[in-house]
């Protein structure tokens, strides 16, 4: 375990921001200083950071004041002499290597375009790469560059269109696509179709024209076409005159459209038809009438290119021309080829054979035309040698003929394969695109601009939104917020955001139907809610990160609390409720310690239909719970501490529980309200969510790495650290071994997420305690045995396991035996997906 | 110091066995026991905890930190690698971590002392092909640098050959060599036409005895191809620094067959003709006609490509080989088979087995002309079977082949743009980088800060990874790269 506990609340606990005087001793007591990257922990000198001092690390040294330290850093612990980047740690060992060593490596399974964000983000100029790496760094970013470039054209091209600057421009508009884009309306395919069709016959009438049987014979004697080809003729190039004319006016950039290769090919297409009537009408006295049917005989030729035409209508003949022309080096590589050995063996056979009577060698240039049939392993067989000199030769020279074609062959087909897949990407992505700008209109855009609002219940929003949101592009575009860089200023979370929307979508995955399911058809009562929000803000004092001075009181009530519970030995029940309703106060504030816990238990309330929200947060399941054993009231019950304290927990608590007592909430509705409500209600709503994610973060970041596991918890946000701090205050009066259990139980918890892929070798470590691998029913007993009389802080580590044993015994056997029921293998798989997202974000 | 280190009076090495360290890599922290580490007395490791009695100094020239308090030793360096290499004072031997790069590897196993060999085998591969690969950069670095030396100290006659030298031998180096290299090309690419136009009997015209000759244009045009060549590349020789080098190249020789038929036919029908009787002159001119051909390889000289087929030709000799005995072996069976076969028939074509060896070549590389066909039932199921042996005989050896021209294309530009890295990352070291961005860090480092010596001086030292000190002197090449930017 690298980085121990921390005992004293992160940088973003305390109220104000350390003293420069602070920092800078805590950077002296030290040589060493540790770097938290994404929850990996790397201790290293300062003296090493020291040498690069204008990247960021450099700049770690020379910051002493807050604001500076926080430019460069996401956070930072002075005891602990720790500082926190949000970064991907798997980048950040290569980095700090190049300090250590003074030389730059790469992990090779590293992507080069996020490698060079990294080094980007680090303040390391990529120049500093070292030729083993750089190689594959250069041809990885120029191909990924390549694509970006690529992509980002077809899109301009399909969306920067404008027709706004001339007359007609929407019917201009609509013309363009219904010709251009065959996949934007059924008119359009069926126009692509008749297209097709009209190619199709043109190049069938052509071929048959040439048919002596269907050929007649004009005054001179002379064959002419068919009336009823040339009918036919006439009308597929009236059609394709139209379809050149149509598009031309359509088109938003004439000379572009001009220039366009596959136009040029239409325009080729039709040309020759109309040179040709036009020779053979004027020209017919003024010329040789020989010469005239001679060009027109050429333009007749030309015809042929409108086979070239079916091009636009298939993407593969356009990859093949994209790769002849991206692989001309590789097809002018062949020909070469081909020519030298053409060259050489023609040359050679001559000699062998040109002193053989009636020889078809006659000369070199003769003998070419050999050389390329037996090269190409054709073989027609009109010249072969007869010497055996020749015959030597003509056996070399298939055998060469064969090597050479075949080895530039791979390249070019290499390449096509690449274009191939990556135009089969670039429809996924333009698909994707469109799903995401569906999913703008339907209105999900409208909660990412409250997430820009209120930070602090981004994930819950996230949440809404992906639950919401029935199409793929919106999570890309949630994630993408979640990249931003805005965010950290704002949240200053220790955990990995993309582990955590990883968390989110794969939990999503497994559970949405369940959710839409279980949720019925009734609808939130606004007006309760509403309510419930507006008096939550009034009487409740939650720390707030945002609002510090609305966050201190409640802060301070809650660390008396959690001093005083250890103390006496209360009645049992009293306890337990003192304990849960803590553990509310706790949790509704900043959720679960043992987040790893909440899996099984949110996994199995998901399957409880009164469930609603239950994959998403650890803490809901309770609140249901509560709900479940009956409404409001009954929750009065068991919040019998008159403190104010308690009281606004309790009042943290009613709204949730009565919503969802009042109906099970749907969510579309619980967004919709959001959304609908004014700021005022939207703020205290944001504070009543945040248990949500909260608990996912927490959770997120316990699973990312247990061995930083409860610092990292600390550094989460003040009210965790509240809660840590207590935690580890505890000893003196409850047993040590309470403690041990409990946290093992936490490592043992996550062990058996991550084991769950990763196999680890932990699994056996933990083992031997007792949570490690029972089913969480048994668990749940178990713990809630042996932790509840004692511990009142144990309770509140595993608060859900207490929770779940009032609900056991308020609501009678018949709840338990349902949830006893609900246990399914599913429950281990939807925490076992959130489990392997981190898992993996670890391991990178 | 005794309660720091409980072997600090005692003298013994059976006390280290026992003796238990905290090591902190990077931040990773390890306990090590004595007896492991002392398996491997060399490592930096065992080293440390034999030297723990020997005070703080030798402590720390073997670690960066130490932390009395917790007794931890603190190094300074990658955890990742580390973890990797401690296995050797369990198991015996390394296995690499996948996806480090192998040469940052190395390093990390010679900063901890722990010999190369104990690598094992199946991770050695991965090192040794990157280790070729950064010496073939570094050879093209060593040419790159060749070329751009400019030595004040040499006489005029001595920068004359190496511009000379540059002009006809490196196309990049200035525009007129690139002039000279496409004349170069043109050259060749005419006096190839015409040698084939040569031979077209309506080009050609009767002289004085009846014989066909070539026309008197297509002859001067000849000539003057020649001696363009001939100047070439005695300005090639004469420029040349290494003269027998230069003569016993490849490329030269070709070269010289280029031009050595025209001289020695002329001399022939000059001088020969009194010696010789002229029937055997014109044979001898008409068989050295032939080495005409040559020519036709210089193109090899200006194209890559054609050096990459030469390449992996070479490279893939064996494969080459598999490929002819297949042929070979499947030539035999089928012609011997064909041959009997076809003996029922009348009016066979297969007169012989030498002779039907002709005919299987032409069937199994699925050429097939026509002029020899079987004509029994069974003769035609032969040559059904051979056809299909053919293409399998074809195809199963060239697969390596064409992937070792493949490799070797993509190599061949790989390795370009790697090569100019390191030239930017030389002068990058040296102290002369560009201003601008983060590159002048290191000119910071260099005047600012007394603190900071040992870096600098680091750097001073250090050189890329690559095998530079496989170029010769570095120093030198370094103030060539200077005086040249």
């Amino acid at each position: 375990m690298p980085a121990g506990m921390n005992k004293h609340g992160s940088r973003s606990s305390t109220s104000l921001p350390p003293d420069p005087m602070e920092i800078v001793r805590s950077k002296a007591c030290s040589r060493r200083v540790k770097l938290n990257v994404g929850g990996l922990a790397h201790e290293v000198l300062w003296r090493t950071l020291d040498r690069l001092p204008r990247t960021r690390l450099g700049k770690l040294r020379d910051g002493n004041t807050h604001e500076s330290l926080m430019e460069i850093c996401d956070d930072y612990n002075l005891e602990e002499n720790e500082y926190f980047f949000d970064r991907h740690p798997g980048a950040f060992t290569s980095i700090l290597n190049f300090y250590r060593t003074g030389k730059l490596h790469m992990m090779e399974e590293m992507c080069a375009l996020s490698f060079s964000q990294e080094l980007d983000y680090w303040g390391i100029d990529e120049i500093y790469l070292e030729s083993c790496c750089q190689a594959r760094y250069h041809q990885k970013k120029e191909q990924m560059n390549e694509e970006l470039k690529r992509e980002a054209e077809t899109l301009r091209e399909r969306e920067g269109e404008e027709f706004d600057n001339t007359c007609c421009a929407d019917k201009r508009k609509k013309l363009w696509d219904l010709l251009e884009k065959p996949n934007s309306s059924v008119a359009a395919k069926i126009l692509a179709i008749i297209s097709i069709m009209f190619i199709v016959l043109s190049t069938i009438a052509l071929s048959l024209n040439t048919l002596p049987e269907l050929q007649g014979t004009d005054e001179f004697g002379q064959t002419t076409d068919n009336p009823q080809l040339a009918h036919v003729e006439a009308v597929c190039i009236a059609w394709f005159t139209m379809e050149y004319l149509l598009r031309f006016l359509s088109s938003p950039k004439k000379w572009k459209f001009f220039k366009g290769p596959l136009n040029a090919i239409d325009l080729l297409a039709i040309l020759p038809y109309y040179v040709t009537i036009f020779l053979t009408e004027s020209n017919k006295s003024v010329l040789q009438f020989q010469n005239v049917r001679r060009v027109v005989q050429i333009f007749r030729i030309m015809r042929i290119l409108r086979i070239l035409k079916l091009a636009r209508h298939s993407t593969g003949l356009q990859s093949l021309g994209f790769t002849l022309r991206r692989s001309y080096n590789e097809l002018g590589l062949l020909i070469l080829f081909l020519a030298m050995g053409i060259m050489i063996f023609s040359s050679l056979v001559f000699f062998a054979e040109k002193d053989e009577d009636d020889t078809k060698f006659k000369s070199i240039p003769a003998s070419f035309w050999w050389a390329t049939i037996t090269m190409t392993t054709v073989g027609y067989g009109d010249i072969y040698p007869k010497t055996l000199l020749g015959k030597i030769v003509g056996g070399l020279c298939c055998i060469a003929g064969v090597l050479v074609i075949a080895l530039p062959i791979p390249i070019i087909v290499n390449n096509f394969s690449e274009f191939y897949k990556e135009q089969k990407r670039q429809e996924k992505a333009i698909k994707r695109r469109e799903a995401l700008e569906r999913a703008k209109r339907n209105g999900s855009i409208v909660s990412m601009n409250m997430k820009d609002a209120f930070a602090r219940s981004v994930e819950l929003m996230d949440i809404v939104v992906e639950k919401n949101g029935e199409s793929t592009g919106k999570k890309d575009k949630v994630q993408d917020n979640h990249l931003s860089p805005s965010k950290w200023k704002w949240t200053k979370r220790t955990l990995s955001e993309t582990s955590s929307s990883k968390s989110f979508e794969t939990r999503e995955q497994g559970s949405p139907e369940k959710v839409r399911s279980s949720s019925s058809p009734q609808h939130l009562n606004v007006q309760q809610l509403e309510d419930m929000y507006n008096k939550m803000a009034k009487t409740q004092s939650q720390p707030n990160l945002n609002t510090k001075n609305t966050g201190h009181p409640g802060k301070q009530k809650e660390e008396l609390e959690m001093e005083t519970i250890p103390g006496p030995t209360v009645p049992l029940l009293t306890t337990r409720a003192d304990g849960i309703i803590d553990m509310r106060s706790m949790s509704s504030i900043d959720s679960f310690i043992s987040c790893a816990t909440d899996f099984p238990d949110a996994g199995k309330f998901s399957h409880s239909p009164l469930a609603t929200l239950p994959c998403k947060g650890g803490v809901n399941p309770i609140q249901e719970q509560i709900r479940a054993e009956g409404s409001g009231t009954r929750f009065m019950e068991i919040n019998p501490k008159p403190e104010g304290s308690h009281r606004s927990t309790f009042f943290i608590d009613s709204p949730n529980s009565s919503i969802k007592a009042s109906n099970p909430l749907k969510l579309r509705s619980l967004k919709v309200n959001f959304m609908g409500d004014d700021n005022s209600t939207l703020v205290p709503a944001s504070n009543v969510l945040r248990i949500y994610p909260d608990a996912l973060k927490n959770r997120g970041a316990a699973a990312a790495a247990d061995s930083t596991l409860l610092s990292d918890r600390s550094l989460v946000s003040p009210e965790t650290s509240i809660y840590t701090t207590a935690s580890a205050r505890t000893p003196p009066t409850s047993p040590e071994k309470q403690i041990a259990i409990a946290l093992n139980f936490h490592d043992a918890s996550i062990h058996k997420y991550i084991d769950a892929d990763t196999d680890d070798e932990g699994q056996l470590l933990y083992d031997s305690s007792p949570p490690g691998n029972v089913s969480p029913k048994t668990e749940k007993n178990h713990l809630e045995s042996a932790a509840l009389p004692t511990s009142p802080k144990f309770i509140g580590q595993n608060c859900i396991y207490s929770m779940e044993g009032i609900t056991g015994k308020t609501q009678g056997n018949q709840e338990t035996v349902r949830l006893e029921n609900h246990i399914s293998p599913e429950v281990h798989i939807l925490p076992g997906g959130g489990g392997h997202a981190n898992t993996h974000d670890q391991s990178i | 110091g005794e309660s720091r280190f409980p072997d600090v009076d005692s003298n013994g090495s059976e006390k280290n066995e026992d003796i238990e360290i905290i090591v902190n890599v990077g931040g990773m922290r390890q306990v090590l026991y004595g007896e492991n580490l002392n398996q491997y007395p060399a490592t930096r490791l065992a080293q440390l905890i034999n030297c723990l009695s020997g005070g703080y100094d030798s402590i720390f020239s073997l670690c960066d930190d130490y932390d009395p308090g917790k007794r931890e030793f603190y190094f300074d360096r990658d955890p990742d690698a580390f973890k990797c290499i401690i296995d050797i004072y369990y198991f015996g031997e390394i296995h690499m971590k996948k996806g480090i790069c192998p040469i940052c590897f190395k390093n990390e196993m010679e900063f901890w002392k722990v010999d190369l060999k104990f690598l094992d085998d199946c991770c050695k591969t991965h090192l040794s092909e990157k280790k070729e690969e950064l010496e073939e950069i570094a050879r093209r670095v060593q040419l790159i640098l060749d070329d751009l030396g400019v030595d004040a100290s040499e006489n005029r006659w001595k920068r004359c050959q190496k511009y000379i030298w540059k002009l006809m031998e490196k196309p990049e180096s200035s525009y007129s060599a690139r002039v000279i290299a496409v004349l170069s090309f043109l050259f060749i690419l005419i006096s190839s036409v015409v040698m084939c136009m040569g031979t077209i009997p309506e080009l050609q015209i009767v002289d004085s005895e009846g014989n066909h000759v070539e026309h008197p244009t297509l002859d001067n045009i000849e000539t003057a191809c020649i001696g363009w060549f001939t100047l070439e590349y005695v300005l090639r020789l004469i420029s040349s620094p290494n003269k027998l080098h230069f003569v016993i190249s490849f490329m030269n020789i070709i070269d010289v067959f280029a031009i050595l038929p025209f001289y020695v036919s002329l001399i022939l029908t000059h001088l020969g003709a009194g010696m010789m009787e002229l029937t055997n002159v014109q044979q001898a001119v008409q068989a050295l006609r032939i080495m005409r051909i040559a020519r036709i390889f210089k193109l090899a000289r200006h194209s890559t490509g054609l050096q990459t087929l030469t390449y992996a030709l070479k490279r893939s000799f064996k494969e080459l080989g598999l490929l002819l005995m297949y042929l070979a072996v499947g030539i035999f069976v089928f012609s011997a088979l064909g041959y009997t076969m076809e003996q029922s028939h009348p009016e066979t074509l297969f007169k012989s087995i030498p002779q039907s060896f002709w005919w299987a070549i032409i069937t199994m590389t699925t050429v097939g002309y026509g002029d020899i066909y079987p004509k029994t039932t069974l003769g035609k199921l032969n040559a059904a079977t051979s056809f299909l042996c053919g293409v399998i005989a074809i195809a199963l050896p060239i697969h390596p082949i064409i992937n070792n021209f493949v490799r070797y294309y993509n190599k061949q530009r790989v390795l370009e743009t790697a090569a100019k890295h390191e030239l930017e990352l030389m002068e990058l070291y040296s102290g002369e980088g560009k201003v601008g961005g983060s590159k002048n860090e290191l000119e910071d480092l260099m005047g600012e800060d007394k603190e900071r010596p040992s870096w600098s001086r680091q750097l001073k030292v250090s050189h890329s990874d690559t095998f530079i000190h496989l170029l010769s002197d570095e120093k030198h090449y370094r103030t060539r790269l200077q005086s040249c930017k």
